[in-house]
């Protein structure tokens, strides 16, 4: 019989999916994803995860309560950095620890330690062993790693080219070529935040859908190529070293010089430490520069959106205002706005997200 | 007369204020939420019917305040808007050239930056109440002091104490040291003035460009201790315009205005709607495991509301004109 391998469907479930998914079936495993997050699965995951974690961890616990009676392993990685030089957050590399500490009945997990740290450091390992945890030869499991290679690399060209994350998951089993998504002129709205938080209908308050129906199209970190968003991180001072924040800084300082981009949102979940810094850096970018409205929000366990969804409805509003006419040469909104940035999107293969799939040009880090 | 009727649902006072064509305000009532918004706004209409000519025409409805909704579906409203819109609309018709905006109500307050008559920038607090108007009310009740002697009282101060503003609660247990060390009561209200104006510029106001003019509005605003410490933390003029208490529902009445230049009919269900038997209730759907708790709206036990579904299987399964949007 097929064994059952659980992925919760939160934190870098956004990023990696389509690697783990890609990866498990070749070895002729069954992969189970938890349900989209609701509000059971949130309340479940506030009562087991300690008081101190964030709400996407905390979330994370319910999605793994969810998947723990129903798998025979649970796919929990140790993340420890995706990226040479760089980190995830500790709470991704503790989080294995965590849920062994907390959780009753849990089914065998498979941590194996995802760590690129240093340089030339490949996933090989990560893969190797993890195919070890399944008793599956070692060709078998070579196969499998380099078809999931593919199967990432795909999800993360239909990413840049604007689908959201769980489409271009469904697009990128299917190995066809796929048409871009059809993008009607409408004015950019740029939504920067953990993917996570984004990505996640409920903690987002369906912040995106909101975004769409009010006419305005969000554009993501997710979109731009990682060349891109290191590029534009750099001009900060200092590197920033951790692999998310840097991504968030990068994308948001590109789309504050991209003309086409009316405002800016940016994503907070309470009690996120790297959150508090990168939206200070970037709130502080967006006020110098002042030629993009700024709108930060802060996700949170309550459940009423009315917050939410004033403070949203007041910044659409004002994006409308600006844009409506009437907007003197030295308005508040975009006057003569910088010239866009050169983005090269959609269709080139390879350059990944946080650095796990080798470019087309061949990164060092696989092997 | 012909105008438009503003109503600002909020949580500690329900506002209603009529408009004439011209945007001149022509009547404001001023209640007390008290936890019965509906109740409230019923009576409010009342209220400004009895003070408004017999023949007078309602073309349009605008409803702002936490319990814009709810006003909504009530009175039968044009327009639907959040606070910071109304008060930004509000403040650029009273206080033409306005740069600044800063309200203080009873459990929010915000601060919007307007350029050239376009809202640029703006922020509220988080869930936390500091340094709002409710806060004040509660130390006025302790201190025993009327609320509208709170301003004049914190003026004759000439020393004002430090109190520690970053949060009500320790800004309540520092004034209760300083009262028992026996500092006198102007020098203390002066003092926690000050204290919520530094917590309200360090939050709310953090990283705003403040240029003149600078207009106060909001319940807090009748506070002249308030609106000195401002000037004092600012070091610029700041402003009370007429009717700063009823703001936002000048703003909605505004934006009513606006949306009804457009064309098409009014859709208010006339005063009458003070003596018709609204009904709240609600129930937990146990459709999916989201149980959300959708609250229903009934007129004369006739559903005509329904919302806090997060899929829309019940709020979308009225008719249109039904909803409000």
């Amino acid at each position: 019989m097929k064994p059952k391998v659980g992925i919760p469907r939160a934190l870098l479930y956004y990023y990696y999916f389509p690697l783990w998914r890609a990866f498990f079936q070749s070895l002729g495993a069954e992969v189970s994803l938890s349900g989209p997050t609701n509000k059971t699965v949130l309340g479940r995951g506030l009562k087991q995860a300690g008081d101190d974690v964030c709400l996407p961890v905390k979330l994370a616990f319910g999605h793994i309560l969810e998947l723990a009676g129903r798998v025979d392993y649970l796919f929990l990685p140790r993340l420890v950095s995706v990226a040479p030089g760089e980190y995830i957050c500790p709470k991704f590399l503790g989080l294995p620890d965590m849920v062994r500490q907390t959780v009753d009945g849990l089914p065998p997990l498979i941590d194996t330690t995802v760590d690129l740290y240093r340089r030339h450091s490949s996933l090989w390992p990560t893969f190797a062993r993890t195919g070890q945890r399944l008793k599956c030869g070692r060709w078998l499991v070579y196969a499998a790693y380099r078809r999931a290679l593919a199967e990432q690399g795909r999800f993360e060209s239909l990413l840049r080219a604007g689908r959201p994350p769980e489409q271009a998951m469904a697009l990128a089993a299917r190995d066809g070529n796929e048409q871009p998504p059809e993008t009607a002129e409408q004015p950019l709205v740029a939504v920067i935040g953990h993917p996570y938080n984004i990505y996640d209908h409920y903690i987002s308050m369906n912040l995106l859908q909101r975004l769409r129906a009010a006419g305005v199209r969000p554009v993501t970190a997710e979109m731009l190529s990682e060349e891109t968003v290191r590029r534009e991180a750099a001009t900060l001072p200092k590197r920033l070293f951790w692999t998310l924040s840097r991504r968030m800084t990068g994308a948001a300082f590109y789309y504050l010089r991209d003309a086409r981009v009316q405002g800016m949102i940016h994503v907070a979940s309470f009690a996120c430490g790297p959150d508090s810094i990168t939206g200070e850096l970037i709130e502080r970018r967006a006020r110098r520069e002042g030629h993009v409205p700024f709108l930060n929000l802060t996700l949170d366990e309550h459940t009423g959106e009315a917050g939410v969804v004033t403070r949203l409805e007041a910044f659409l509003d004002m994006l409308q205002r600006c844009r409506g006419g009437g907007v003197p040469a030295a308005g508040p909104c975009r006057d003569g706005a910088p010239a866009a940035g050169t983005e090269e999107t959609a269709g080139r293969a390879g350059c990944a997200l946080p650095a796990l799939v080798p470019s087309a040009a061949g990164g060092g880090n696989f092997r | 007369m012909k105008g438009y009727l503003g109503i600002d649902v909020g949580s500690v006072s329900t506002n209603l204020v009529f408009v004439d064509e011209n945007g001149g305000v022509r009547e404001a009532v001023y209640l007390r939420t008290r936890g019965r918004p509906i109740e409230t706004i019923q009576a409010g209409l009342r209220e400004v019917a009895g003070r408004l000519p017999a023949k007078t025409a309602v073309r349009g409805v605008g409803c702002t305040g936490s319990g814009r909704h709810l006003a909504g579906v009530i009175a039968g409203a044009d327009v639907v808007k959040n606070e910071i819109t109304s008060h930004a609309t509000a403040a650029c018709a009273l206080a033409p050239g306005v740069r600044t905006v800063l309200e203080i109500g009873g459990q929010d307050s915000k601060i919007i930056i307007i350029r050239d008559g376009v809202v640029a920038d703006f922020a509220m607090n988080t869930v936390c109440a500091a340094g709002t108007g409710s806060f004040l009310d509660q130390q006025a009740a302790r201190l025993n002091i009327p609320i509208e002697d709170f301003g004049p009282t914190a003026l004759e101060s000439g020393a004002p104490v430090r109190i520690a503003g970053r949060c009500a609660v320790f800004a309540e247990s520092d004034m209760i040291h300083k009262q028992q060390m026996g500092y006198g009561l102007p020098d203390i209200l002066a003092g926690l003035c000050e204290a919520l104006v530094r917590n309200y510029l360090n939050n709310v106001g953090k990283g705003k460009e403040i240029l003149s003019p600078v207009v106060f509005q909001g319940g807090v605003a009748a506070n002249v201790g308030m609106k000195r410490a401002f000037e004092q933390a600012l070091g610029l003029t700041v402003q009370i315009p007429p009717h700063y208490g009823v703001m936002g529902a000048v703003g909605a009445a505004l934006l009513a205005r606006e949306k009804m230049a457009r064309g098409g009919n009014s859709r208010f269900r006339g005063f009458g709607v003070a003596a018709t038997r609204f009904a709240a209730g609600g129930f937990e759907c146990d459709g999916c495991p989201n149980l959300c708790e959708v609250v229903e709206i009934k007129r004369e036990g006739e559903v005509i509301a329904r919302w806090g579904d997060r899929c829309g299987k019940w709020s979308s399964a009225l008719t249109p004109e039904e909803k409000t949007g």
